[in-house]
């Protein structure tokens, strides 16, 4: 008998290997949602930063956009325009909230699935759901550092002190960018299935501002639209000062509702989407 | 379709049982590290319909090493992503140690992962370390309680000296062995590696083939490559299942294979040669590969031992002086040939022959799968 024909024979018998180690054991299981989460952020910022040029453009565009807007304002409009100068840096602080999660997420699950990467996201005992909701987490955690920074350099820039409790303002904003992220991962999963979209994808984002600075108080149905119920709260808290128990509960409640329902709409068009890919053969393809 | 994966003694999946001395084992369900049975994926419905995967089925016994081959079409891909539930198959039943892959994928994903993009499995920005790290986070392990693991898998696969360095600045060969460095990162008992030595020079391709092999003896590893690499199959691979056109044309021992065409070639040089000579010989015996140069020449024929000293007997009567006579062993790439190019010609139903009906074929024109 040959060492093949002796290995396979051993196979079949169900041998044990040299060390011990019985054949077709239980994995040993170390580690659990505390090490995925760590893990998946401490990926995220590291592939952040080993982009160095995309990661400095980006904290450069951010600041740069706004001083466009802020120098080109105070000499348009000149005084008018600075007595609305806490407005439009909250405002702006939101977008780029929102553009981060949204398509932080949108690109992840493209790159990956560029990378060769994503089905193996796909094949881990925690399940697909969990680590694409550790990547937004990842995500979310990462853009609130980098539109921190640009906060920090626009009031700077502009001499304006804005109430950044942060008790109020990052629960707030979480729950805010929380649709942005939601219509992330619809259109993630879109690209998952269709590849390029890029198209519709940057579409939305301008879509973004309208809905960050959707007058709430004439429109009140547009308050169940992501973005603007939060937008409008966060405006109260930096700019006003209101703290988080002074809203009043409905309004508190249209903000987690409308937050919970994106997100969920998202995850379950994601789901809908990479189990299409999954029909039809595509999901690691690119 | 078949009920269950062909027992002992079976090697074809869609014709009648053959006899071989092995072939996928008769494992149970629950027994087999990989259970497939009646696996069939169809893509676009219609005129347009191609059936990537034709009732595929097969068992992997635990710590068995196992090679899918095919041409390139042949369904291998959509096979191996069938099974770990990144296509969605349209019919059959796939277990890894028992669990059903597409009613628990979870616990499924406990035992398994993949290699199926080559170099392309991990971060290029990431360092060989931080890649293994990671992997092993997402299959549940904690890193550090798995450190001295990934130091010795390293060590193995001669990693160590680059475990700080970017994959991206690496050779081809060498991201290649991150990519199967990271699959095994995580404590899984079942491996699916999709060419898993595309890239490697020959002295890293040998010396990953018996890191594999280790894998599979020390770990107990299962595992399933599939290559274009006839070397590496033979060297590695207990078993051989050979798929064509979405369907299993063959599941046998490597050994079994390639003793079933030891009709051995012979390849014969002979001086004094006319044309009427060497006409009168191809008119009796099926010569193939024949090169005549003057009075010299020189052919292959498959031949048994009869067959064999009837041709030096009417070579002689002939008056030929016989200068050389040179066995000629198959190979694996010369079975995997034989086999396709037959699954492919037969019409539908037809039942495939056997290894031993193979070795009584008279040889083929052009002399393959005789060497």
């Amino acid at each position: 008998m040959t060492d093949a024909a002796e290995r396979a024979s051993d196979a079949r018998e169900g041998h044990s290997d040299a060390d011990g180690v019985a054949h077709g054991r239980n994995p040993e299981r170390t580690g659990g949602y505390y090490h995925l989460l760590k893990a998946v952020i401490y990926r995220d910022l590291l592939i952040w930063v080993r982009y160095p040029l995309n990661a400095a453009l980006g904290l450069f565009m951010g600041v740069f956009f706004f001083a466009l807007m802020f120098y080109g304002g105070t000499l348009v409009a000149g005084e008018a325009f600075s007595d609305s100068i806490e407005g439009l840096i909250v405002g702006y602080f939101l977008w780029t909230l929102s553009l981060g999660a949204y398509s932080g997420i949108m690109n992840d699950i493209q790159s990956e699935a560029s990378w060769g990467t994503l089905e193996r996201h796909f094949m881990t005992p925690f399940g697909f759901g969990p680590v694409v909701l550790a990547k937004s987490i990842a995500i979310v955690f990462r853009t609130f550092m980098t539109s921190a920074v640009i906060l920090v350099v626009m009031l700077l820039v502009t001499g304006t002190t804005l109430d950044l409790n942060l008790v109020t303002v990052l629960p707030v904003a979480t729950l805010t960018i929380a649709g942005a992220l939601g219509l992330g991962l619809v259109m993630g999963g879109l690209s998952v299935l269709y590849k390029r979209i890029s198209n519709v994808a940057n579409l939305l984002q301008f879509a973004f501002i309208g809905l960050i600075s959707a007058p709430v108080f004439d429109l009140p149905w547009a308050r169940v639209l992501p973005l603007v119920q939060g937008s409008a709260m966060l405006q109260r808290a930096m700019v006003d000062g209101t703290r988080l128990w002074e809203f009043d509960p409905g309004t508190l409640a249209v903000l987690v509702g409308t937050a919970g329902c994106y997100l969920a709409l998202g995850y379950v068009a994601f789901s809908l989407t990479t189990r299409r890919a999954r029909r039809l053969g595509v999901l690691g393809h690119y | 379709m078949m009920n269950g994966p062909p027992d002992a003694g079976q090697r074809l999946s869609n014709g009648p049982s053959v006899d071989t001395n092995e072939a996928s084992p008769s494992l149970t369900r629950d027994d087999a590290a990989i259970y497939v049975d009646g696996l069939t994926k169809t893509f676009g419905g219609g005129e347009d319909a191609v059936t990537a995967v034709d009732d595929v089925s097969f068992t992997v016994a635990p710590g068995e090493v196992v090679g899918l081959l095919g041409p390139n079409g042949a369904g291998k891909t959509t096979t191996i992503k069938s099974i770990l539930g990144l296509v969605l198959p349209d019919e059959g039943e796939v277990r890894v140690h028992g669990i059903d892959v597409h009613a628990d994928p979870r616990a499924a994903y406990e035992h398994v992962d993949a290699m199926l993009e080559g170099a392309r499995n991990d971060y290029w920005r990431l360092t060989v370390r931080e890649n293994l790290r990671y992997f092993a986070a997402i299959r549940g392990q904690t890193p550090d309680a798995v450190a001295d693991r990934h130091e010795e898998l390293l060590d193995h696969l001669d990693l160590a000296d680059k475990a700080d360095t970017a994959v991206r600045d690496l050779s081809r060969g060498m991201k290649q062995k991150v990519s199967l460095a990271s699959v095994l990162a995580g404590d899984i008992s079942v491996a699916f590696l999709d060419e898993p030595t595309l890239g490697l020079d020959v002295e890293s391709s040998l010396k990953l083939r018996t890191e594999l092999r280790r894998l599979a003896e020390e770990r107990g590893l299962t595992l399933v490559l599939s290559s274009h690499d006839m070397d590496v199959i033979e060297d590695v691979c207990d078993r051989v299942v050979i798929m064509n056109e979405g369907r299993v044309i063959v599941d046998d021992t490597v050994e079994d294979l390639l003793a079933g065409f030891e009709t051995t070639g012979y390849r014969i040089t002979a001086r004094g040669v006319d044309d009427a000579t060497l006409a009168a010989q191809q008119e009796r015996f099926e010569l193939s590969d024949v090169q005549r140069s003057g009075s010299r020449v020189r052919f292959e024929v498959a031949a048994d031992t009869e067959t064999f000293y009837r041709l030096t007997d009417a070579m002689e009567a002939h008056g030929l002086d016989v200068a050389s006579v040179e066995t000629v062993q198959p190979d694996l790439a010369e079975v995997f040939v034989e086999m396709t190019s037959r699954a492919s010609e037969r019409p539908d139903g037809e039942d495939i022959p056997s290894t031993g009906a193979l070795s009584a074929e008279p040889p083929t024109g052009d002399g393959g799968g005789r060497r």
